[in-house]
């Protein structure tokens, strides 16, 4: 299936990538656009304004893309924590994780096209799934 | 217009009940340090991010039966924009003020009170500085007023044994 989402991806957009690509379309291709109205026809646009699969109710893309596929997995949840904070910044969750998450996606998108950013950031989300599912089963921060 | 900067512009409506969305957009403009141009009309210097989270908020708002859109602009004439720019600086040297503030009185405190206000106090620097686009003269007062918190809890920290410690 094809994806579309603006061009110049930070945290929400890059975790969006990596979630659809590992959880819902393991074919996923990513076109990105400039405006919405860029986006191919046979294309699903996400966190773009106006896009079902956009930030509803308070929540970023990440979270809406948890609700529509029905993704309960609590490890995905809390990833998504680190993702709103990272992206919207409003408190609603405490995750300190996400300032490094903020700052390691701005610098990256200030030297990588996107396809890249998506191909560097792949490796450390799923290994930040892999930490957030240990801290899940042992109760604490893994080593 | 040559000489004045690019700046993004949310311009809304939300019915007056409910009042929660209401609520809810405000404190998020609030804590994004814009600018009130009018009623329903807020001003951010354009950047990717501001342009980013006010279009978050103008979706936001049309989600709540409300009327919103996004411009981007400049102003026509370089008074105008210094004006804009004179009420920002000043919203945030207010607020580092009220931090320079608590930083004095925490210094009468005792030690783990005054580690504790330290701490507070540079989560709320933290805050201020992202929305800070231009930074006011009072900004380097609080930085210096919580460092000099900061130090002398540390100094309490290190010696146990002293005045001020528990």
């Amino acid at each position: 299936m094809k994806w579309a989402t603006r061009a110049g991806c930070h945290i929400d957009r890059a975790t969006c990538a990596w979630l659809i690509r590992r959880f819902i379309d393991s074919d996923a291709a990513f076109v990105f656009v400039g405006d919405p109205a860029e986006v191919p026809a046979d294309a699903t646009p996400f966190d773009m304004a106006g896009a079902e699969l956009s930030h509803h109710g308070g929540d970023c893309t990440f979270e809406t893309l948890l609700r529509r596929y029905e993704l309960a997995d609590p490890v995905l949840w809390r990833i998504a924590e680190i993702v709103h904070e990272a992206d919207l910044d409003d408190e609603r969750y405490d995750a300190p994780e996400a300032a490094g998450f903020d700052v390691a996606l701005r610098g990256l998108s200030m030297v990588c096209s996107d396809a890249e950013t998506l191909a560097v950031t792949a490796p450390l989300f799923d290994g930040l799934y892999e930490y957030c599912k240990r801290a899940a089963l042992l109760g604490r921060a893994p080593s | 217009m040559d000489g004045t900067g690019r700046w993004v512009l949310l311009a809304y409506r939300l019915p007056r009940e409910p009042s929660t969305p209401r609520i809810a957009v405000w404190r998020k403009l609030k804590r994004l340090g814009v600018a009130q141009l009018a009623d329903g009309l807020v001003a951010l210097p354009l950047d990717a991010r501001n342009r980013e989270q006010l279009e978050w908020i103008a979706d936001e708002v049309v989600e709540a039966a409300g009327e919103a859109a996004v411009w981007l602009a400049q102003p026509a004439s370089l008074t105008q924009e210094r004006t804009l720019v004179a009420a920002m600086a000043e919203a945030r040297a207010a607020e580092y003020r009220e931090v320079s503030g608590a930083a004095a009185v925490a210094q009468g405190a005792d030690a783990t009170e005054r580690r504790r206000t330290a701490a507070r106090l540079r989560r709320e620097l933290r805050r201020i500085a992202k929305r800070d686009y231009f930074p006011p003269p009072e900004r380097a007062a609080a930085r210096a007023a919580l460092a000099a918190l900061a130090a002398e809890s540390e100094e309490a920290a290190a010696a146990p044994t002293g005045e001020g410690a528990r």
